[in-house]
């Protein structure tokens, strides 16, 4: 909670020899993160280079070239297939050597029938095409050429146009361009040619066929049939291939993906001519595991250091130690940047305030209810979309159940009230019949909201402090710097003291409690609030002057921002009530009195505005609901104390799902 | 019609169109700020999305930056419709 999994520097050092069963041994716990090696000629690291990738590398490479291109041929994935059963990876080597071969020749074969069926339709389809025009020309197909002194000219045409030289012309005018065929004397040919151009002429290729044009076309036509079909042929038995052997090749795309993975570690080892070792990281709790593998797998010819040197903890990889409930808010994290080593993790804080704000955003029964069926539906859709699909899922789900929660609280079904008064404060609107004398607790929402504002923005500086005190290397500069973030903690409540110096909120709203106020001592107040400030500036001046030109956005702005958590709520809460008054109000109730046919249509029509007006609000509020929760957390929390920034932790090996060894 | 004239009544009529007027005014007024702001802001955001589509959370958020105006004009139209 708060801090990433403790992680451990381990340097693994053996004989060449020893390579294969090291990086098997690694490759099967899934846990060592390899540093790459860089060769970078510093001084002593002469003669140690990148290693070079083990023989059979490229052989592995090009079988799992051809399973790719298989996979692509039958459309399949592997990452998406499921419910496959496990199978050894030995058999599935022997089927790599044995079947994928005659797999690939069939499978090739039938894709180089299938691409010359497709060409072959094309051309057909083409020559159809070319031919059509012809078809209104009482002509032979023959008599198109073989002249010595004639010219032949045909092609689409603007308008008809007049030849004063001896000629035949035909003229069709059609809806996609007017048919002009010409036959003229040769001698002729400029002249015509150039009275064509004036006229837009546009060539076509003269045909080349024999016999009638309905003949050739026809002919063509039963070409492109057969080809059609041949086609279709080809694709039921890919598809039937397909059927027979995706889980195999699936299977084969794993292990041959283990198997070159492993094959190319080396590229990322340190080597000398004889020995190599692996720079890299591993969870604390499971060196004493992996050192032990690793000695088993040698016979005790692996020489394991742990290295305990101070690091720059942008070199650590991260790997996210939070609770269960937690987890699905490390999309929200992953998605800003994931925290460095030694950086306070704040992935829980965003577990447990993103669903309780976009709750008390949206808060709304009906809603809640819809968005749970919304994450029901696209269950299988996240589930398939991995770990990553997962945790939105989950995002979704909590979201759901506290919009739910909260519209209970609330009392809001859609906009309407439910049964009982609203428990905590309420939302409801004049707007609509019977609405007339609501009254939403404003004052009681902006002042929750701001409150929550300050304990965010408190917490954030906090924070703040703790992971300057932390990261920072001891000296002057961090004490100025954890001085500067109590500073404008300072400040802000300072200002908070001289503002309920002045005015007592209690007057406005009404809590089940009382807030606190300073009127009835506002000397004392004002002078305490205005030290407060004046230390605060202060304590951030000595970090930097310059700072002190962000007090209004600091302080004012970041606090007031939450006010949205109000504001984009009761926004929300009257497109629900506007959508129910145009909807019942204006159509359904007065069409339900005097039930006619237009009474029918007005309440179809209410209906109709009743469902896309829901819609809409439903849309907003996940965009609201979800952005605006996200966002404060983003601009107002983080910038006070979190960088990110830190590796991902990412363990050399490869989850199996369809194969074991 | 001089304001000496005015009945109570029509005065707080006034009173509350004149409130409605800039609780309009109000919403209004910022949702076009908003929208200038998020103008530039949306077609590079969008432009970072095409290049790497893991920029796309980000780049939401960052559209949605500006929304802080409206939120405020909002804020203020609320307050003045209904307290």
């Amino acid at each position: 909670m708060f801090q990433p999994r403790p992680m451990t520097h381990l340097l693994i050092a053996a004989s060449k020899a020893q390579m294969a069963s090291v990086v098997t041994e690694l490759y099967r716990h899934q846990i060592f993160h390899i540093t790459d090696f860089v060769d970078q000629g510093k001084e002593g690291y002469e003669g140690v280079k990148i290693g070079v990738p083990q023989e059979h590398a490229g052989d592995l490479s090009n079988d799992l070239l051809k399973i790719r291109s298989l996979e692509s041929v039958f459309q399949t994935n592997p990452s998406t297939q499921s419910n496959v059963q496990m199978r050894p990876a030995e058999t599935i080597r022997a089927a790599i050597d044995s079947e994928l071969p005659k797999i690939d020749e069939e499978v090739s074969s039938l894709t180089v029938k299938r691409s010359n069926a497709e060409t072959r339709i094309r051309e057909c389809q083409q020559r159809i095409n070319e031919l059509k025009p012809f078809a209104l020309v009482p002509l032979e197909l023959d008599l198109y050429r073989g002249y010595g002194n004639l010219t032949v000219y045909a092609g689409y045409i603007e308008h008809d146009i007049e030849i004063s030289f001896p000629h035949e012309k035909h003229y069709q005018a059609g809806k996609d361009g007017n048919f002009i065929v010409v036959f003229v004397e040769s001698k002729n040919s400029a002249e015509v040619e150039k009275n064509l151009a004036d006229a837009g002429f546009q060539t076509v290729t003269l045909p080349g066929e024999s016999g009638t044009v309905q003949a050739a076309v026809d002919k063509y036509t039963v070409e492109k049939n057969e080809a059609t079909k041949v086609y279709e042929d080809c694709n039921v038995k890919i598809v039937e291939l397909k059927a027979k052997y995706a889980d195999l090749l699936a299977a084969c795309d794993e292990v041959l993906s283990c198997d070159v993975e492993r094959a190319e570690a080396p590229l990322r080892f340190a080597t000398t001519d004889e020995a190599f070792v692996i720079d890299g990281w591993i969870p604390a709790d499971e060196v004493e595991k992996v050192v032990a593998a690793l000695n088993q797998a040698t016979g005790e010819r692996v020489y394991v250091v742990v290295d305990s040197s101070e690091v720059e903890d942008t070199a650590i990889p991260v790997e996210y130690n939070n609770p269960s409930y937690a987890k699905p808010a490390e999309l929200f994290m992953d998605l800003y940047s994931r925290p460095k080593y030694k950086e306070l993790d704040p992935t829980i804080i965003l577990a447990i305030m993103f669903p309780l704000l976009f709750g008390f955003i949206v808060g709304d029964l009906g809603y809640g209810l819809l968005y749970l069926l919304l994450a029901l539906v696209l269950r299988k859709t996240l589930l398939k979309m991995g770990e990553m699909g997962v945790k939105a899922f989950f995002v979704i789900i909590g979201a759901a159940i506290s919009t739910s929660i909260f519209g209970l609280l609330y009392s809001e079904f859609f906009g309407v009230s439910l049964p009982w008064h609203s428990i905590i404060f309420s939302r409801h609107l004049p707007i609509g019949a019977g609405m007339e004398h609501a009254m939403p607790q404003v004052i009681e929402l902006l002042i929750i909201s701001i409150m929550l504002g300050v304990i965010y923005i408190s917490v954030g500086r906090f924070f703040g402090m703790i992971n300057h005190y932390r990261m920072d290397h001891p000296g002057s500069h961090r004490t100025k710097a954890i001085l500067s973030q109590f500073g404008w903690n300072l400040i802000l409540w300072g200002i908070l003291v001289l503002v309920l110096s002045v005015v007592d909120l209690n007057e406005y709203c009404q809590f089940p409690f009382a807030l606190p106020t300073f009127v009835g001592i506002p000397t004392i107040a004002g002078i305490i609030g205005a030290v407060m400030i004046i230390v605060g500036c202060v304590f951030v001046a000595i970090e930097n002057p310059l700072d002190l030109m962000e007090l209004p956005t600091n302080t004012l702005s970041h606090m007031l921002s939450f006010c949205r958590l109000a504001a984009v709520g009761l926004s929300s809460v009257a497109i629900a009530m506007v959508v129910n008054f145009l909807a019942f109000d204006l159509f359904i109730t007065p069409a339900m009195i005097n039930l006619d046919v237009v009474g029918v249509l007005l309440i179809i029509v209410g209906v109709i505005i009743l469902i896309l007006g829901h819609a809409l609000n439903v849309a907003l509020g996940i965009l609201g609901g979800a952005i605006h929760p996200i966002r404060l957390h983003y601009v107002e929390f983080f910038t006070k104390f979190y960088q990110g920034g830190g590796i991902i932790y990412k363990p050399f090996g490869l989850k199996r799902k369809f194969s074991e060894e | 019609m001089a304001i000496e004239s005015l009945t109570v009544e029509a005065a707080q009529a006034l009173a509350s169109g004149y409130t409605a007027i800039g609780a309009g005014l109000a919403v209004g007024l910022t949702g076009i700020g908003t929208g200038l702001g998020e103008m530039s802001i949306g077609a590079a955001a969008v432009g970072a999305t095409a290049e790497d589509r893991g920029m796309f959370g980000l780049a939401l958020v960052f559209t949605v930056l500006p929304e802080t105006i409206v939120i405020f004009g909002l804020v203020v139209a609320l307050l003045l419709l209904f307290v």
